[in-house]
């Protein structure tokens, strides 16, 4: 006998490759989506830091907006640079 | 002299006696203006103008009260007697009773007619002697003698008569209804019912007294009315009898149909026929109306009319909500019945019965174990909109709603259902309610509360009636309801597979589950693009992948499984995953192996199967490539699978839970062959029928089930230390220790300690429950 596989559909869910869980600031899962945003994903992506500290992007430009003098990261006090 | 002047007086008093009927015998009244001139100036000169006055008037009631009214009265005692013991007697045709009634009052009216002059020399009297009679009663000599004898007649009424007269009535405004109808169904009516008996006086055709009847009833009216007896003997009695004919009608026009609008109908019907006959019996006719008295032509149409209206609308009313509860169940067809109860509403005062009355009828009608939820929702359905008919402001809706969310709340299957019929294409009320629906919108009225300008128009916010809200508040709150619809949605997405979203988007806008659909949309495009010919990777591909990428956190959670894919599977899927972690820099997958659907070509040596089958299956099947004998032990181990299905009618079970390959067609001969689709393998590929039908998600239970879980290990600890507790206890302590985490009602926590019980974890005696000793 002889068993071909002639197509596979499979059932995946998709995550961040990060090292936390939830974001820093609005304390939402990083597989949500921020709390000014309903659909996840694209919509609502992740970004990172040189400190390699990672937040919604909707997230840490809010904080970066609300920050006069120094743009720094909210969870290591570090200048705020994005990673490229 | 003195003697002669005796003599004199007397006779003088002789004469006024005479004159005036004082002791006199009232048959021979004589008439005689110049004699009465002469009389009248002997009392002058007397003086006794008040004395003659007094005893000639007290001879007038005394002659009412002792001679005319009890023999008017005796004419119906008799009747009355002769009636007596035999109650079942059809009694006296209509032209016996009207000729008795006929005779009786041409007989009262001719005693008092002939009182006239008398009543006429005793004003004279007034006039010229100053004498007075009793001044608080308004209107002249006349109206005193006639208030005279409405007092003595009601004083001296026998019971029989209010029946008899109402015969009376009623025999007339039959012969007058017969007429009027007659008048207007003419040509329809002529063969049938001309040719038997005439519809007016039961009498056979040839025989008719209708003219007969009305010519007396007309007599008797004008005579009563003459005497201005004609509202207070017949009063109550005519207004009585046109009610319940009013009821009559109301009822016979409206039994059973809902599908016509009446109440102009019956508008004119009370028009024609009830305050015709009114006309008829005040007015002595139709066309006299004119010459009738105009105090009494005014009473007739706006009094009357404005009476027997209200009596209509009334009437009406209250006959459509007794019906009300039918009217709400067949609702798109009873839409007129309900727009004419929503007019007369506003004209009676029968709001409160109607929530009252359809309350009641929907707790016995709808609310019990006997209805299922399916109707029971159905009927919620209906109304719903039948009410938003009745009432746009949804109060109504609102107080008559109230028992019936309460008691769906109490059933079990009602979330699924809604939400079945919800997504189910061929139950379309509801999903066409759906499509329709504006999406659920924030009221927003509130920001303009403060304007207080128009605070004496203000009215209450209308209350949404919006079908979808309103079984969605069933529950109070989306919650629960979120849960089961995405619970059945993903059940639907994972077993079709056929990324066709329009109208689950549609749904969903409604819902708040678009995160779901985005997911089913964006797979699409992943699949593309990750499979078009331009990806390197496809050339090493054994067979294509395609894969349904879910947000897990807008998912309900699946149910752990961990299924081990052959490897060949296993390399397909990573460069699935590779390929998915290019296109979305920083993104990976998590597979559920055991969810999918796979197209399987399986060679036996004399034929070829075509099959579309679960994952599971698939393993199952590709693992007897290596060897054509498996038992159901070693199966699990190398899939880490705890039921592999055996399946497809190409395995077989030789003895308990050892499977073999079967290569040829010889299937059924010995032992039992596992399943379907064999006969016929080649015209489709048969899908795999057995466990399709259970959820891949974990239902709403489930996972209740699995929060609750976060308690045993309290409830064991507080077990083992404290020996037993009563669940209220039990609850209580939680409550503090958990505080906050799950929330949990003792019903609940009675039916998850019951469960536990029932699995030996836990014993429950004199209502503690203690743990068992090992």
């Amino acid at each position: 006998m002889k068993v071909k596989i002639k197509s596979w559909t499979g059932v995946a869910t998709w995550r961040w490759v990060a090292n936390d869980d939830s974001c820093g600031i609005c304390r939402m899962p990083f597989d949500g989506c921020c709390s000014d945003c309903r659909l996840p994903g694209d919509d609502c992506p992740l970004v990172w830091g040189q400190c390699s500290h990672c937040f919604h992007i909707h997230c840490i430009m809010k904080w970066l907006q609300s920050q006069q003098l120094h743009q720094q990261c909210p969870m290591c006090r570090q200048e705020w640079k994005f990673k490229e | 002299m003195a003697a002669g002047k005796q003599c004199d007086s007397k006779q003088q008093w002789e004469v006024i006696k005479k004159s005036f009927f004082i002791e006199g015998n009232l048959s021979d009244i004589s008439d005689g203006e110049d004699d009465l001139a002469l009389v009248i100036r002997l009392v002058q000169q007397l003086g006794a103008g008040q004395l003659v006055l007094d005893l000639a008037l007290d001879a007038i009631w005394v002659a009412l009260r002792q001679s005319i009214v009890p023999k008017f009265w005796s004419n119906f005692v008799i009747y009355n007697s002769q009636r007596c013991g035999k109650d079942d007697d059809p009694g006296e045709g209509s032209v016996e009773v009207m000729s008795r009634v006929a005779t009786a009052i041409s007989e009262l009216y001719d005693s008092a007619v002939s009182f006239l002059p008398q009543i006429h020399r005793c004003e004279m009297l007034c006039e010229h002697s100053g004498a007075k009679f009793e001044e608080c009663i308004p209107g002249g000599m006349m109206e005193h003698f006639k208030l005279h004898l409405r007092a003595t007649l009601h004083s001296q009424m026998p019971t029989s008569f209010t029946n008899l007269l109402h015969k009376f009535y009623s025999a007339a405004f039959k012969v007058f209804y017969h007429a009027e109808v007659g008048n207007q169904v003419e040509e329809s009516d002529e063969t049938t019912d001309e040719a038997m008996q005439c519809g007016g006086c039961d009498a056979a055709t040839d025989a008719c007294h209708c003219q007969a009847i009305t010519n007396t009833f007309c007599q008797v009216n004008r005579q009563l009315l003459e005497l201005d007896l004609l509202e207070r003997l017949a009063g109550d009695i005519i207004s009585s009898l046109l009610l319940s004919v009013i009821t009559d009608h109301v009822s016979a026009t409206c039994r059973d149909s809902y599908d016509q609008s009446r109440i102009s109908q019956l508008e004119k019907w009370v028009e024609n026929v009830v305050i015709g006959w009114l006309e008829v019996v005040y007015c002595g006719g139709r066309g006299q109306l004119s010459s009738a008295d105009s105090a009494i032509q005014t009473m007739v149409a706006n009094n009357l009319n404005q009476t027997y209206m209200t009596a209509l609308y009334h009437t009406y009313t209250t006959t459509r909500i007794d019906q009300l509860f039918n009217i709400v169940i067949e609702y798109p067809e009873s839409q007129p019945a309900l727009e004419d109860i929503r007019e007369c509403l506003d004209r009676t005062h029968l709001r409160n019965h109607l929530v009252e009355s359809l309350r009641s009828a929907i707790q016995t009608r709808l609310l019990h174990p006997g209805v299922n939820t399916t109707d029971v929702l159905h009927a919620y359905i209906s109304a719903i909109k039948a009410l938003r008919v009745l009432d746009p402001k949804g109060v109504l809706l609102e107080l008559v709603s109230e028992p019936v969310r309460q008691y769906l709340r109490g059933r079990e299957d009602t979330v699924r259902y809604i939400v079945t019929s919800l997504t189910d294409e061929s139950c379309s009320e509801l999903s066409e309610e759906l499509l329709v629906a504006a999406p659920l919108v924030l009221d927003d009225s509130h920001s303009d509360d403060d304007n207080m300008d128009f605070w004496e128009t203000w009215t209450p916010d209308p209350r949404t009636a919006d079908i979808i809200s309103m079984l969605v508040n069933i529950y109070g709150s989306k919650d629960v309801f979120i849960t089961e619809y995405r619970t059945i949605l993903a059940d639907r997405i994972l077993s079709q597979f056929s990324y066709d979203t329009e109208r689950e988007i549609r749904y969903l806008e409604h819902l708040k589950c678009e995160v779901m659909v985005k997911d089913v949309a964006d797979s699409k495009r992943i699949n593309s693009s990750i499979n078009s010919d331009e990806n390197p990777r496809r050339e090493k591909q054994k067979f294509p992948v395609s894969c349904m990428i879910l947000s897990a956190q807008f998912w309900p959670s699946f149910k752990e499984e961990r299924l081990q894919l052959p490897e060949e599977v296993m390399k397909e899927l990573d460069t699935y995953t590779e390929a998915f972690q290019d296109l979305k820099g920083n993104r990976t997958l998590n597979w559920k192996p055991h969810l999918g659907q796979v197209q399987v070509e399986i060679e036996l040596k004399n034929r070829t199967l075509n099959l579309t089958v679960t994952p599971t299956q698939a393993t199952v099947i590709y693992h007897f490539q290596e060897r054509s004998r498996w038992s159901i032990g070693d199966l699990s181990t190398i899939t880490q699978e705890n039921f592999p299905c055996p399946c497809q009618g190409v395995l077989q079970e030789v003895e308990s839970d050892v499977f073999v390959l079967v290569e040829g067609e010889e299937l059924g001969d010995k032992g039992h062959t596992a399943t379907v689709g064999v006969s016929q393998p080649d015209i489709a590929p048969p899908a795999i029928e057995e466990d399709e039908a259970e959820s891949v998600m974990a239902s709403a239970q489930d996972q209740r089930e699995e929060e609750l879980q976060v308690f045993w290990s309290y409830i064991v600890g507080m077990l083992t230390n404290l020996d037993s507790l009563p669940l209220e206890r039990i609850h209580a302590m939680l409550k503090m220790f958990v505080q906050g985490s799950v929330e949990c009602s003792p019903q609940e926590l009675r039916a998850f300690l019951d469960r536990k019980v029932r699995q030996h974890q836990l014993i429950f005696t004199n209502g503690l429950y203690k743990l068992p000793k090992n």
